[in-house]
């Protein structure tokens, strides 16, 4: 006794065990700060694109006190305290007055200030209190208020994964990687959870709030209703999306995807205008595709529209709508147009008949200004469409000349024009510079066609290019902003794709082209795989993002009115409901370190179930024999053996045959184990 | 997998056997530490068959026999030897001590001053024995078993822990079950019928090759690293396995699989000799220490085939 008293006390490892002990007891500490500090990145990453500079200044300090690992003192905090409410008096300082605090934005931001100031000054004292537990989640909820994209929807799935595991970290002081699998296992849970909740728990809606979608806020160049004829129309082809479409059906060909902007009749020399209104009011009333436009209502495609903010009233809708989405106009010229114009994103609903023939209604009033034109504007245009005019007396064979003309003319589309003289546009565009892109195009014909006596008109929008297409999914860019001619002939109004007739393209234009990607050669696969991301972020946003309070409603009395969707829906929920149940199982499932051992795993349960337990200590040799003494003959004896060779021998044998000596132990003993339960 | 001995091995242990009445497991550990070429400490009151083991398996193995019986003023140079001046021819001769024979029976060893116990313990550890600085190897294979009587406490020299280290294994005899004894004393395990050489010189040194190269597979490694972390690292003994003791365990288990023919060691072989390797080399801090208590202790706390 008094020998081990003594060896204890001069053991070395006895007497440092006090030392590492204690600085164990640091560790866990700095620990748990340390945990503290990963879920603080985490959630304060995406607040640092939110905060205003003086915030970003005062979280540098912050930082830069915690790496010099200066303990809190008084003075510190102090000091600490006042740059942080500096710095939030400077960020808010155009703010700043009480009527700015009740814009919810104002306020979420002030608090959020204050929230990462307190924040700060409690890790700087380096003790972990209640609070500073507590306000990653709180500085999660507040960053929700802010953003509204994939990108944080991605961002939140995987900030409360960290925070959930870094808090089974901290709760159970267990090691990274099993708490991470203990994490998982309770994310497989909540899958079912969070999927219920989504679609039945009540949404808030924010429209009155008022703030909205970052960067969206831009105002959008592409089709903004007038068009000018002067270079400053178009300087470089943007790809920034103005709408995103999702056709029920296969999508229509390239030549159909015409999206109606507005129709311009007016010729004001440097740009084209619509009708005045005065003269609009009067084509009252609206019209919709009608029975006889389009052959029948099978031929309806139908699509949904997500139209980001374009700070103008139009819709954009194929040729030829059918019906005005909610809340929409189509007048009799098939514009469609909201009463205010779209500063949110728009998503319709829409119907259109591609295949179409109309305007055997259209009023002389409108056909007079259609046929309104400046002959002494452009002399030499005046006496070619007069030759042609007289040679073709027919309307028909007119047009044909009239666009053989217009390509004889040998143009040149180009994105980088000399600029025309705005006096005789269609003279100097045909005749003169011969260099242009849509709207040239579109406006001499126009012009020209007039001059020959044919109705003409401009109509803009956009020419959806299939290119930007995975599936049924469409995106339409702001360099598909086009512009084309319409014809009255015999009683309707045809599209004439007046950009057809350039002979050339200059080589500058092309580059253009070939840069910003719609040309075939430029990376054909990044393209698509952009376009692929496109379609996924447009699919979640407007299954995820937009599934709002009226949707939920929406859903709701769906499911009540159709048992099949109901059953459809408690089918998927079932089949979420097994996969959470995969995963988790699959998470939980043994770890093997053996791999023959993994394969002994069934056999080891059924000897267990016939009785045959492994003692403490023993060998799987002494456990198979204990067997084998009652059971002589058993296949084990096979199992025994390879388990043995290839455990621990030198041959290397693949477990083929291990597998199959298993299986065939595991075939014969079950009517051994029912024997032994008759004979109990 | 095999668990009977192997055929060639068989007759060998038969015939010691046949003297030594029941004792198959102390005959089978002998062989083994000896084909391992390590060195056996028996442990044990007089009387239960000791030197008979020692005798009737050097006889088996047709190895010279040498015993020395120790006491209290036995001098290194009565093992080992001398080296004195001839005068007829002029020149130091050695006068060979009874070490230099092939297999030694160091009777109850303890008994002996420590100086003496070093000599000894030094020519098993190295095989030769230094004489007035001259070197003198020893015969190949040269094999020890040494006695003590645990129980006498007067007069005796207690091996220390670094000698004990030295001993491969050890383990004691024991009583005869009742059968063996019957037999005994009926006149069985006949001490008159004289063992005869059943092994040559050539199988010795091939079975002692074969030991060399038994295979230990990575699974039985782990296996028995897990065995001695556990006896440093428990708490539960004074000291841990040293990795002398370590070797020991890894020969042996290795001879105890070569015993049974075959050429990779199983977890059983390990457990069959674990307890007799460490039995010497653990002492538990509370309460005695035994052969059993060893077993229990680390085959409960280290599973096999885990």
């Amino acid at each position: 006794m008094r020998f081990s008293a003594i060896l204890r006390f001069t053991d070395p490892a006895a007497r440092g065990k006090s030392r590492i002990v204690k600085r164990l007891n640091a560790w866990r500490e700095t620990r748990e700060l340390f945990l503290l500090d990963l879920a603080y990145l985490a959630v304060v990453t995406p607040v640092l694109l939110l905060v205003k500079l003086p915030m970003l200044l005062f979280l540098l300090l912050v930082l830069v006190l915690l790496l010099a690992r200066k303990r809190g003192s008084v003075a510190t905090l102090l000091f600490v305290a006042l740059a942080g409410l500096f710095a939030i008096f400077f960020s808010i300082y155009g703010a700043f007055n009480f009527a700015g605090l009740s814009r919810l934005k104002l306020f979420v931001e002030l608090i959020l200030y204050l929230l990462l100031l307190a924040v700060s000054l409690q890790r700087l004292t380096r003790t972990i209190n209640f609070y500073l537990l507590v306000s990653p989640v709180l500085l999660l909820a507040l960053s929700l208020f802010f953003f509204d994209s994939i990108a944080m929807l991605v961002y939140v799935v995987f900030e409360v994964f960290v925070l959930l595991w870094l808090i089974l970290a901290y709760r159970t002081r267990a090691d990274a990687l099993s708490s991470l699998r203990v994490t998982g296992m309770l994310f497989a849970l909540s899958l079912p959870w969070v999927v219920l909740l989504f679609f039945f728990f009540p949404r808030i809606s924010f429209e009155h709030a008022s703030y909205g979608f970052r960067g969206d806020e831009i105002t959008r160049t592409g089709h903004d209703g007038t068009m000018r004829m002067d270079g400053a129309a178009l300087l470089v082809p943007s790809e920034r999306i103005v709408m995103e479409v999702g056709f029920q059906n296969a999508m229509p060909p390239d030549g159909q995807l015409y999206f109606r902007g507005s129709v311009l009749y007016r010729d004001k020399k440097d740009h084209w205008e619509p009708l005045p209104s005065y003269v609009r009011r009067a084509f009252a009333p609206k019209q919709n595709a009608q029975a006889g436009m389009y052959r029948s209502a099978d031929e309806v495609t139908a699509y949904k529209v997500s139209l980001y903010p374009t700070h103008k009233k139009w819709l954009y809708l194929l040729d030829l709508p059918i019906e005005a989405p909610e809340g929409a106009t189509i007048n009799a010229d098939f514009e469609t147009t909201l009463e205010k114009p779209v500063n949110e994103p728009q998503h319709y609903d829409a119907g259109s008949a591609l295949v179409y023939r109309y305007g055997d209604r259209t009023e002389r009033s409108v056909l007079a200004y259609a046929r309104d034109v400046n002959r002494s504007a452009n002399p030499r245009s005046a006496k070619a469409a007069d030759t042609i005019a007289a040679a073709n007396p027919d309307p028909k064979q007119r047009l044909d000349a009239l666009l053989r003309f217009f390509r004889d003319q040998n143009l040149t589309y180009s994105l980088r024009p000399e600029p025309l003289d705005l006096n005789h546009t269609a003279d100097s565009f045909l005749f003169d510079k011969r260099k242009g892109y849509c709207v040239h195009f579109a406006g001499s014909f126009v012009t020209l066609s007039r001059l020959a006596g044919l109705p003409a008109r401009v109509v803009t929008g956009y020419k959806a290019d299939r290119k930007n297409s995975v599936k049924n999914y469409l995106a339409v860019k702001e360099r598909d902003a086009h512009a084309w001619a319409e014809v009255y002939l015999s009683d309707h109004w045809q599209r004439i794709e007046t950009t057809a007739a350039a002979a050339f393209i200059d080589s500058e234009s092309a580059e253009l082209l070939r840069q910003t990607g719609t040309l075939e050669d430029n990376g054909e696969r990044l393209t698509r795989l952009n376009l692929y991301l496109l379609y996924v972020k447009y699919q979640v946003e407007t299954w995820v993002l937009q599934y709002s309070h009226f949707r939920q409603m929406r859903l709701l009395e769906n499911v009540k009115q159709h048992p099949a969707l109901a059953a459809k829906l408690a089918a998927a929920f079932a089949l979420i409901v097994l996969a959470s149940a995969a995963l988790f199982l699959w998470l939980r499932r043994p770890r093997c370190k053996d791999k023959l051992l993994c394969l002994l795993r069934p056999l080891l349960t059924r000897l267990q179930r016939s009785g045959f337990e492994r003692e403490e200590g023993e060998t799987l040799h002494r456990l198979f024999a204990r067997y084998l003494e009652t059971y002589p003959g058993s296949t084990l004896t096979e199992v025994d053996r390879l388990y043995h060779r290839l455990q621990y021998g030198t041959a290397h044998e693949d477990a083929v045959q291990f597998k199959k000596a298993i299986r065939a132990f595991l075939r014969e003993s079950p009517a051994k184990g029912d024997s032994d339960a008759r004979k109990l | 997998m095999n668990e009977t001995l192997a055929p060639e091995f068989r007759p060998i242990v038969d015939a010691v056997e046949a003297h030594l009445l029941g004792k198959r497991h102390a005959i089978s550990l002998t062989l083994a530490a000896f084909f391992a070429g390590g060195h056996v400490l028996l442990e044990d009151i007089p009387g239960v068959g000791k030197t008979t083991l020692a005798k009737t398996f050097a006889n088996v193995m047709g190895l010279d026999f040498g015993r020395v019986q120790f006491t209290g003023d036995l001098l290194p140079s009565d093992i080992l030897g001398v080296s004195y001046f001839d005068q007829e021819s002029g020149k130091f001769v050695l006068k060979k001590g009874p070490i230099f024979t092939q297999f030694l029976l160091a009777d109850e060893i303890n008994r002996s001053m420590p100086k003496t116990q070093s000599a000894l313990l030094e020519a098993m550890e190295e095989h030769h024995v230094t004489i007035d600085g001259i070197s003198h190897p020893l015969k190949e294979p040269f094999f020890v078993i040494a006695t003590q009587n645990p129980h006498e406490e007067v007069g005796t020299f207690a091996l220390p822990h670094s000698q004990l280290d030295r001993f491969l294994c050890s383990f004691g005899i024991g009583y005869p079950d009742k059968e063996a004894e019957r037999a005994v004393l009926l006149g069985g395990g006949s001490r008159a019928a004289a063992a005869v050489p059943l092994i040559d010189a050539a199988a010795i040194n091939t079975a002692m090759e074969a030991v060399r190269t038994v295979h230990l597979s990575p699974a039985l490694i782990d296996y028995l690293q897990s065995l001695i972390a556990y006896t440093r690292d428990s708490g539960r003994f004074v000291y841990g396995l040293s990795t002398r003791g370590a070797l020991a365990l890894a020969a042996m288990t290795r001879a105890w699989a070569h015993l049974h023919g075959r050429d990779y060691a199983v977890p059983d072989d390990v457990q069959a000799v674990l307890g007799e390797v460490c039995l010497h080399r653990l002492a538990f801090k509370e309460g005695v220490t035994t052969l059993n208590r060893i077993r229990h202790e680390l085959f409960s706390h280290v599973p096999a085939d885990a």
